[in-house]
């Protein structure tokens, strides 16, 4: 099939009203989601991936994207406008947003954050489209053993970033990995973990599991210590963004899209590292560095680029290697296996109409944003505004009927319960949820690409080291651990002679 | 507590788990047939290197705490009542406990119902006009959603049942 006719199978899938539908209230769902300060685009896409069960495979991961396009630009709103981050990737957005805020220019903050998300946006889904086909050809040459390297990698990444310590990311990761292992064995059909229950059988559902970390440790925080949202919402000005603003600032905001685009093509990154260093680049370059800091336009609209750039890039591992980029990208991956297909290289080859399906409809969600976020901008008062005594309670009625309508299993609400408590328990000891959810999902691909290697190679462990893509990959494992942990150590003797306990 | 305090707990709690996988739970609770050629190849090699691998990263964490006693962070305070708080804490967990075994007997609806409301009460709402509203309507409008146009069977309950 040539690229052409791909991309017409792929126009064919999604021309019509319910795909533009599903990416329209995808994009507002997400936008209003991320707005929520406490409710964030992890939990908005978590809390709506029930909701594409009905749906046709396309449609429901159109709304996914959607969602998590919106979410991304969402957490913007509040970091402007209250100095709430809604999500921490918007964290930077904050340090030149909410000065603005302060001398009346929320509206123009917020128009540019707006702008420089979708340029980013588009950017970013380009370089989707650009690479993630090239390096799907290339993973089609790989091989058990270097599938097994590939998954290892991007758990130690994602172990050793995700939270300030590669010891706590490591743990995490472990108990991810021990609870996927529950169900009958992957080669002899033997119970593991199952303790006679017919229920566990099938291991333990993926979206009980994903939203009992995501979701019910918000619910079990806010009743172990409610307070309400104090943050006022102020008014946008009247100062609104103009076309010379977004001119002087398109270099930054084109560099803060590459670097989001780079960042996010490597599991476990994020938006959060993308927004600070493409903020720091453009103060490093700007003429107008001395403002940064005091309500600087240019650190808007850099610090907005570099986490929208991370939100195609994420999908480049995802769609390609069949390995999620992040906690977002792993929910979707979970979202592509309920409706029966596997991310990865094979899906360039099998399902070719509907990776173009999701091009396109990446592209116009890009279109979507812009149109959904002028709205949200004004509307965002009266989202600020929902008490969180009630939000709350409502997500958790969310939860139980999504987390049921799965497999229409009571057992499933249960282990969503409990995963809340384990969630909860990890929250209070800041050992950081991602790592688990994300080695959960690739604990059966990393188990089944062991044995098979070993099975390969009549179970000679030589076989993990057989070629340079396997040996690339191990480097940049060793790599990764060796770096965190000189960064941490170098963190802790730094702290203690400074005198100053971290 | 200080930071110190949880990575040692973290380290003891990770390490004896370890323990306990490898010696009671995964050779009762794992089942590997007897002609397996290859200890790699058995299922419970890979439960095993996991629980391995958790216990090492336990005495990984204890080390990292007894290297650096200096690392007496502590954890912000973040409730002003802790017995209040814990109260609270195990009447979210009763809450849960209930709507689990409620749900075959009242139906989906009717416990999110209650479970709602009681959520709202343990979070100490402002607005009970709205979270009460909120309870009725929101499991309604879901119970509709999903039931009418997802197609998907919401347990009933024996009490009331809806259309």
């Amino acid at each position: 099939m040539s690229i052409v006719d791909s991309m017409l199978a792929g126009l064919a899938l999604v021309a019509n009203f319910e795909s533009f539908l599903a990416l329209g209230a995808g994009v507002a769902i997400g936008v209003i989601g991320g707005a929520i300060p406490g409710l964030s685009a992890t939990m908005a896409v978590a809390l709506t991936l029930p909701f594409t069960f009905a749906m046709s495979p396309i449609t429901g991961i159109l709304l996914l994207l959607g969602v998590y396009k919106g979410g991304v630009f969402g957490g913007s709103i509040p970091a402007i406008l209250i100095k709430t981050p809604g999500s921490p990737a918007s964290s930077a957005t904050v340090i030149d947003g909410y000065p603005m805020a302060e001398n009346g220019q929320a509206g123009k903050a917020l128009g540019m954050a707006l702008w420089a998300s979708c340029t980013a946006d588009l950017i970013s889904n380009l370089s989707l489209i650009l690479f993630a086909g090239w390096l799907a050809s290339f993973a089609l040459s790989f091989g058990p053993p270097e599938f097994f390297a590939l998954i290892l990698f991007s758990l130690t990444i994602i172990a050793g970033v995700s939270g300030d310590s590669l010891l706590k990311g490591a743990l995490s990761a472990m108990l991810g990995l021990m609870l996927a292992t529950v169900g009958l064995d992957l080669v002899y059909g033997t119970n593991r973990f199952t303790f006679g229950n017919p229920n566990m059988m099938g291991g333990l559902n993926f979206i009980a599991v994903l939203i009992g970390l995501f979701a019910i440790p918000e619910i079990i925080a806010m009743v172990w210590n409610p307070k309400a949202h104090d943050g006022n919402t102020r008014s946008l000005g009247r100062n609104w963004v103009t076309f010379q603003d977004y001119r002087k600032c398109f270099r930054s905001i084109v560099r803060g899209s590459f670097i989001g685009v780079f960042l996010g093509s490597i599991p476990g990154i994020g938006a959060a590292p993308s927004a600070f260093l493409s903020y720091s680049e453009a103060r490093r370059k700007s003429p107008n560095r001395e403002n940064f800091g005091k309500g600087e336009i240019e650190g808007v609209a850099a610090s907005e680029a570099g986490n929208n750039g991370v939100a195609g890039a994420t999908l480049i591992p995802l769609l390609a290697l069949g390995v999620p980029g992040d906690v977002i990208t792993a929910i979707i991956m979970g979202a592509f296996m309920v409706h029966g297909l596997q991310p990865g290289p094979m899906m360039f080859v099998l399902n070719v109409d509907i990776i173009y399906g999701l091009f396109i409809g990446l592209i116009v969600s890009s279109v979507f944003l812009f149109a959904i976020g002028s709205i949200a901008i004004r509307g965002f008062k009266y989202v600020a505004d929902i008490p969180r005594g009630v939000l709350l309670p409502a997500v958790l009625v969310l939860c139980i009927f999504g987390v049921y309508a799965v497999n229409n299993n009571l057992f499933d609400v249960g282990v969503m319960f409990a995963m809340g408590w384990v969630g909860f328990v990890m929250l209070r000891y800041e050992v950081p949820a991602a790592p688990f959810l994300i080695a959960f999902i690739l604990g059966p691909l990393l188990e089944d690409n062991f044995r098979q290697a070993m099975l390969m190679s009549g179970s000679n462990p030589v076989i993990l080291f057989r070629g340079p893509i396997t040996w690339f990959f191990w480097a940049l494992t060793t790599i990764t651990v060796v770096a965190i942990a000189r960064a941490g150590l170098r963190a802790s003797r730094g702290s203690v002679l400074a005198g100053d306990p971290k | 507590m200080n930071d110190r305090a949880g990575k040692i707990q973290l380290g003891i709690g990770a390490i004896v788990a370890a323990v306990l996988f490898v010696a009671v739970v995964i050779p009762n609770f794992v089942s590997a047939p007897s002609n397996v050629p290859n200890v790699i190849l058995s299922p419970r090699f890979w439960p095993n290197a996991i629980a391995l691998f958790t216990g090492l990263t336990g005495i990984g964490l204890l080390l990292t705490a007894l290297r650096h006693p200096e690392d007496e962070r502590e954890t912000p305070v973040d409730v002003d009542h802790r017995g209040m708080a814990l109260l609270r804490l195990s009447g979210v967990a009763m809450v849960m406990l209930a709507t689990v075994y409620a749900m075959p007997r009242l139906g989906l609806v009717w416990t999110t119902m209650v479970a709602f409301i009681a959520v709202a009460f343990l979070v100490r709402t402002h607005h009970p006009v709205s979270a009460v509203i909120s309870a009725v309507a929101i499991p309604l409008l879901l119970y509709a959603f999903f039931a009418h146009v997802a197609g998907v069977a919401i347990p009933q309950g024996e009490i009331v049942r809806l259309p």
